[in-house]
């Protein structure tokens, strides 16, 4: 009898830059096993996908069996759920167009759904998150980049060619900082990793003030960070010129969405009040009045790797399923 | 041959006509408009002449109803569409706009069906241009794509997701005209300052006219006019003023800017445009693309489309109007 058989669980695969994480997952949200391995070991993709399938084959065999498996879910960066591929990665070691869906499911015999880490994210927050219950709704994901995704009426929107989202890229400052992507005045040229750190470079060259980051070599976000904890006023307007205008990208950003909420994910939100507290001030100064009071700013509360995999899971349930052997 | 089968309606009891209803400060239009969207017969009056609500609606409806009767008669209309400023499409109302008579909130929706025992349904103008143009103009046959409307002094939008239009948690989303495109820069009459609509609208061009006359001493033909407004700037730019020029030129780098960040978070298939600012043709439209091609993802750029809309200024919303119709439940007091 069929109905004895269905099949309850799902692997969701998170790639990022360094390292790869995988997970079985059941249908409520659990996970039952999970492993991880770098993602530099392997220069060629089609050893990558080799170990990948073999890794994940060992998992779930101990964990219940292949048959047990309904399909698979993977977020990478720069995949396009579209078309299945990863679609030239700026910083992943494999080149030009990966077909990673077709490759994982020749090698698996499962259904592979894949996305990009930004999309994953947001269905990650929608399933088992903050978002939970919301139809519209932004996640920002601030990190060494800064990205995002937002659903409209329940779904997500991925735009016309699935590379809505892309809120770093939106300009705040006219002629402003030199930015990655080739233009000027970026938000993520402010509000990312890199852009924190030079705003507090470019206050320490501004004046003579004493701050504890002038005795850190190699500054990073979480130094600035530790020097608020302790009091340093330079180091604390760091974070308020970065929440400024973060604020005002998340008002812009609000102001077209009009979301239930937007939810701060990724290493630089671990900043904590110091960053959420100007961003919000801001956020509420820029916003369209009608909506002033009505979007709330929040923290995630999940993991982030955790999120990924979660996510990657909650996609995997969204194909078809397919098995070779039928 | 035996044409009625009992249990199956014959063609003729399929209502294949709705009305559309366009609600202005100034003017309200109303038209018959058939399932291809063929305007049957169309009409209007001042909005002006009904400080009361009440008697506005007696009055629309006394109208209608006549229009019906003249065209194929009531049995054949299925529902009413109604596009008004300030119109909420979940609650039915006109909630506090800000330039009709009318204060405060309106259920219009009810008091139009209770008079004419149809099905009615109302959108906000932004949300009606979108439907329009989905139904019968530029967006037809895409999912996702912007609208935006330079008129009325304003500057809004509306888009849809996944071919689904995108009204946001409050029903607010769109507010694209006050999205901030320059910190600290012009006031806007939303309290703001900065917005998009203080340099895009039709008084943010005439402010832009203004500053570049009081900049210079430079001879133009603007300076010989009594009132400045789109139309006559225009004119002045198709004489070679280059002040004219220039005042075109800015606004539509700000506008190329504004759409360019709107089309980074949402790749759309198009953005297009509408209202009275859009007349202005090459003077905005070539600036404009200029500005979003430079300022654009570089992902999206030369693949997002920026069009002019086809649909006439009087026809856009009667026609948004009725395909909003189509959508809402059939519903008759005598059944």
């Amino acid at each position: 009898m069929e109905e004895f058989n269905i099949k309850t669980k799902v692997v969701g695969v998170d790639i990022s830059n360094e390292r790869t994480s995988y997970a079985i997952v059941d249908i409520r949200g659990n996970i039952i096993a999970k492993e991880h391995f770098s993602t530099l070991d392997f220069p060629d993709v089609n050893n990558y996908v080799k170990t990948l399938s073999e890794k994940i084959l060992t998992l779930v065999e101990a964990n219940g069996g292949y048959e047990t498996i309904r399909s698979i879910g993977i977020s990478a960066p720069s995949a396009s759920s579209i078309s299945g591929c990863i679609e030239n990665a700026a910083n992943l070691p494999w080149k030009g167009v990966i077909p990673l869906a077709a490759l994982m499911q020749d090698r698996i015999g499962l259904a592979v759904a894949l996305s990009n880490d930004a999309h994953i994210s947001a269905l990650g927050e929608h399933v088992f998150g903050c978002a939970h219950g919301m139809n519209d709704f932004v996640v920002v994901n601030i990190g060494i980049g800064l990205g995002s995704c937002f659903f409209s009426n329940g779904q997500e929107h991925k735009g016309f060619s699935g590379y809505a989202g892309e809120f770093g890229h939106t300009m705040v400052v006219d002629h402003g900082r030199q930015c990655g992507c080739g233009k000027q005045g970026c938000l993520e040229s402010y509000v990312a990793a890199k852009g924190i750190v030079m705003t507090a470079e470019e206050m320490m060259a501004a004046s003579d003030k004493p701050s504890l980051m002038r005795d850190i070599e190699g500054l990073t976000p979480k130094d600035i960070c530790d020097c608020c904890n302790k009091g340093d006023e330079m180091a604390i307007e760091v974070f308020r010129r970065t929440g400024y205008l973060l604020g005002i990208g998340l008002a812009n950003y609000a102001s077209l969405v009009n979301p239930e909420a937007i939810i701060l994910t990724g290493g630089i939100s671990k900043a904590g009040h110091w960053l959420m507290d100007p961003a919000y001030e801001s956020l509420e100064e820029h916003i369209f009045p009608n909506m002033r009071g009505k979007v709330k700013l929040l923290h995630s509360k999940l993991d982030d790797r955790e999120r990924d995999t979660l996510g990657a899971s909650a996609l995997a349930w969204e194909v078809p399923e397919y098995s070779l052997f039928k | 041959m035996e044409t009625r089968v009992e249990g199956v309606e014959s063609p003729d009891s399929i209502k294949t006509r709705v009305v559309g209803i366009d609600i202005r400060v100034e003017k309200t239009t109303f038209a018959m408009v058939d399932i291809r969207g063929d305007i049957l017969a169309q009409d209007y009056f001042p909005t002006t002449d009904y400080p009361d609500v009440n008697d506005f609606v007696t009055a629309l409806c006394e109208r209608l109803l006549v229009m019906m009767e003249e065209n194929g008669g009531y049995e054949r209309v299925r529902s009413v569409g109604v596009s008004a400023p300030s119109a909420n499409s979940v609650s039915g109302c006109i909630e506090n706009a800000a330039n009709l008579q009318w204060k405060g909130v309106i259920p219009l929706a009810a008091m139009l069906r209770d008079r004419l025992g149809l099905a009615v349904a109302v959108a906000n103008d932004a949300h009606i241009a979108a439907i329009g143009e989905k139904a019968y103009g530029s967006a037809h046959g895409m999912n996702d794509f912007v609208v935006i409307t330079i008129s009325h002094g304003g500057l809004g939008s509306c888009f849809y997701s996944n071919g689904q239009p995108h009204l946001g948690n409050n029903g607010f989303a769109g507010e694209v005209g006050h999205t901030c495109v320059e910190i600290n820069g012009r006031q806007c009459g939303c309290g703001h300052k900065g917005c998009l609509e203080a340099y895009c609208s039709r008084n943010g061009l005439v402010k832009t006219a203004q500053e570049l006359m009081a900049e210079s001493d430079q001879p133009s033909l603007l300076r010989q006019l009594d009132k400045l407004d789109i139309m006559q700037i225009v004119d002045c730019c198709d004489k070679e003023d280059e002040l004219a020029i220039e005042a075109f030129r800015r606004v539509g780098s700000m506008l190329g800017l504004g759409l360019a960040n709107y089309a980074t978070v949402l790749n759309p298939e198009a953005i297009i445009l509408t209202g009275d600012m859009v007349q202005a043709g090459k003077w905005l439209l070539k600036p404009m693309r200029q500005a979003f091609d430079e300022h654009v993802f570089h992902n999206i750029q030369y693949k997002t489309r920026l069009l002019v809309s086809i649909l006439k200024e009087g026809e856009r919303d009667v026609l948004g109007a009725s395909a909003l119709a189509w959508d809402v439940k059939e519903y008759s007091l005598f059944k």
